[in-house]
């Protein structure tokens, strides 16, 4: 009894140091854990911020959804973004809901939409190394189509 | 259990009666508890195993999976070899035995017991001597929602 | 002589002059760790397999008992042994280690009271001038034949009981006046009692009925009354069977005290060890008798004691073909010798 219960202790020691020793990080190590809400993210000049705005302010619209980050390429648009707790069973319905308004809406763009943690954590780091200006745009450019390759491939 | 039932003998009976008496029953509702809470940290070191291939490697959500399901099972290895998951399965109950480290814990408990019987036959052949009915019958039931489902679109239901 | 139905009684009084009891280290950290004669720390005992640590417990038992009485190995006529384990090989084995003529006895956990019983009769009659009798069983070796293997994490019910770890010995040797030894004098061999109980998780209330019984009979053959004896010890019912025993005796009319009546799966450990309903195994009864029990006697904390040991006949086939548990208990009185 006693051993497990130092166990438990530690693993809960464990737990919330490791959670709180990122207090001064940048915003995508928490990317996964709290609300980060990143600005759009493009990679194309011919576009328009104001037009990419109204494309994440479309997708936040949905009640079952939080946190949209949205990169425009010059080839397509990766939309990722979080599902409410309570809706990740119908995940999969919400994504066809999205893409299909989407559509709709932008009938001449490229969408990639995806809920994945991993795609939205790298979506928040490549709006990071942009603004850092760590990243040219061709190769921000590049790494956007390696990320919706990666979208694609786990559909 | 029904055809014994029936040969019971009225003092086997009446004696079945007073020992119930006596008999200390399991603490459902604490065990529960336990079972819950257990289970979750058990289940949070997991979310934490995903988050950690999410974040220093290049797995997707979906594929974080994998590695962390073999993370579980090998640490749920190792505490079995240092004796300490059979305290936690004893203290937690099916909070340890449910998720897949439970698994890990039947696999290579089996395989600490047989290891004197030597490699082929104790190792090999006991290995999976409680976690072989937890694949056999995984594997079949796969195979039987599989076939339904395959079934249902074929007729356009899905 | 046989009295009433079941009984013998020894007019010759064998006496029991040397024990030997040896144990592991879940028994060091328990209540009776001062009345064995070895403990090991580990459960290995310097063995490669725990089957191996089995026989070691009885080897040395047999060897510490005989040092005890001084008394060279081929002096002993007869070894009456047994343990829980298929074939009782731990046993068998010591026994060709010992290269004493031997009788494998196995009665589960009873076997303990069966050896003791059946050694008394030979040496009541001249049959043997020198006779070992024993049991052992080992946690590991017993949990890995009839439950789970040692580190499997499943959760045992409050019913459950502990494997002892030990093995106890004792030297039966024809009576000589004025020495100051314990001596046998009735023994009752009981009956395979079935009340239908098939969980392997609860023993003690499998086996309750069946310690009722033999006390019963014992007193009833011997015509007796429980004053007659200081302490009335069952050998591994645990929390649940004792409390079902004694409710059975009582009813059934016979006179016993709580103080008078325990268990020697409640002696061995101490509260604190996670032992759930008490102890159990092959062991348990023979350790606490040859050890702590008999002491107290040469103490003369007690005048007069009857032991029954009780046993569960099952096997770990046999419950899981849906059946259910018979058990057996046999009773053995001792007492000091007169001065």
């Amino acid at each position: 009894m006693r051993k497990i219960r130092s166990f438990t202790v530690m693993v809960c020691l464990v737990l919330l140091t490791s959670c709180s020793q990122n207090q001064t990080a940048k915003n995508s190590q928490l990317a996964l854990i709290k609300t980060t809400n990143p600005s759009p993210v493009i990679t194309d000049k011919s576009v328009k911020r104001n037009h990419v705005e109204a494309i994440k302010k479309d997708v936040s619209s949905f009640p079952q959804i939080y946190d949209v980050a949205v990169i425009k390429g010059k080839k397509g648009t990766l939309i990722s973004y979080k599902v409410k707790h309570l809706y990740r069973f119908r995940m999969k319905q919400i994504e066809k809901d999205i893409t299909k308004m989407l559509e709709k809406k932008y009938p001449k763009e490229n969408f990639t939409v995806s809920s994945d943690y991993k795609i939205f954590l790298e979506t928040v780091r490549l709006d990071e190394k942009i603004k850092s200006g760590k990243i040219s745009k061709k190769k921000a450019e590049k790494r956007l189509q390696e990320l919706i390759k990666m979208t694609e491939d786990i559909k | 259990m029904a055809s014994n039932q029936k040969k019971v003998t009225p003092q086997q009976k009446s004696y079945q009666h007073l020992q119930q008496k006596h008999e200390i029953k399991r603490p459902i509702l604490k065990n529960c508890i336990k079972a819950f809470f257990v289970g979750g940290i058990i289940c949070v070191v997991g979310q934490a195993i995903t988050y950690f291939y999410i974040y220093f490697f290049n797995f997707t959500e979906q594929s974080a999976g994998n590695p962390t399901v073999a993370t579980m099972v090998f640490l749920s290895m190792l505490l079995t070899g240092f004796g300490v998951y059979d305290r936690i399965g004893q203290f937690a109950g099916a909070g340890s035995a449910v998720p897949v480290t439970g698994f890990g814990n039947a696999v290579i408990s089996a395989c600490i017991e047989h290891r004197t019987e030597g490699f082929v036959l104790g190792v090999g052949g006991n290995i999976f001597k409680l976690a072989g009915s937890v694949i056999l019958f995984g594997v079949f039931s796969a195979f039987v929602v599989a076939l339904i489902k395959t079934l249902l679109t074929m007729w356009g239901v899905i | 002589m046989l009295k009433g139905h079941q009984s013998w009684v020894f007019h010759n009084r064998p006496m029991i002059t040397a024990t030997g009891v040896t144990g592991g280290p879940f028994e060091a950290n328990g209540k009776l760790a001062n009345d064995f004669d070895l403990l090991y720390e580990d459960l290995w005992m310097g063995q490669e397999s725990y089957e191996k640590a089995h026989r070691i417990l009885l080897e040395e038992a047999i060897k510490i008992t005989l040092k005890k009485a001084n008394l060279h190995k081929e002096k002993v006529q007869f070894l009456f042994a047994g343990d829980l384990i298929n074939q009782i090989t731990p046993s068998s084995f010591a026994a060709r280690t010992m290269q004493i003529p031997y009788f494998g006895l196995f009665g589960a956990c009873s076997t303990s009271m069966e050896g003791l019983a059946l050694a008394s009769f030979v040496v009541n009659y001249q049959g043997a001038k020198y006779v070992i009798t024993g049991a052992s069983s080992h946690n590991a070796a017993v949990e890995k034949q009839f439950r789970y293997p040692t580190e499997y994490g499943g959760q045992k019910p409050p019913t459950a009981q502990w494997t002892v770890t030990g093995a106890g010995t004792a030297l039966l040797q024809p009576n000589e006046p004025g020495m100051n030894h314990p001596v046998t004098t009735a023994a009752t061999i009981g009956k395979v009692i079935d009340m239908g109980l098939s969980d392997p998780f609860n023993m003690g209330g499998a086996m309750a009925p069946a310690a009722a019984d033999t006390i019963m009979a014992h007193f009833r053959d011997l015509e007796l009354d429980p004053s007659y004896y200081d302490l009335i010890v069952t050998g591994d019912l645990g929390r649940i069977g004792h409390d079902t025993a004694f409710e059975l005796l009582n009813k059934s009319g016979l006179k016993l005290e709580r103080k008078q009546f325990q268990d020697c799966g409640l002696l061995i450990y101490k509260s604190n060890q996670p032992v759930q309903s008490g102890a159990s195994g092959a062991g348990c009864s023979a350790t606490v008798l040859y050890g702590h029990l008999l002491n107290e006697l040469k103490k003369g904390k007690y005048k007069r004691i009857l032991v029954v040991a009780t046993g569960a006949l099952l096997s770990p086939l046999s419950f899981q073909q849906n059946e259910t548990i018979p058990c057996i208990a046999h009773a053995v009185a001792i007492e000091m010798n007169e001065k």
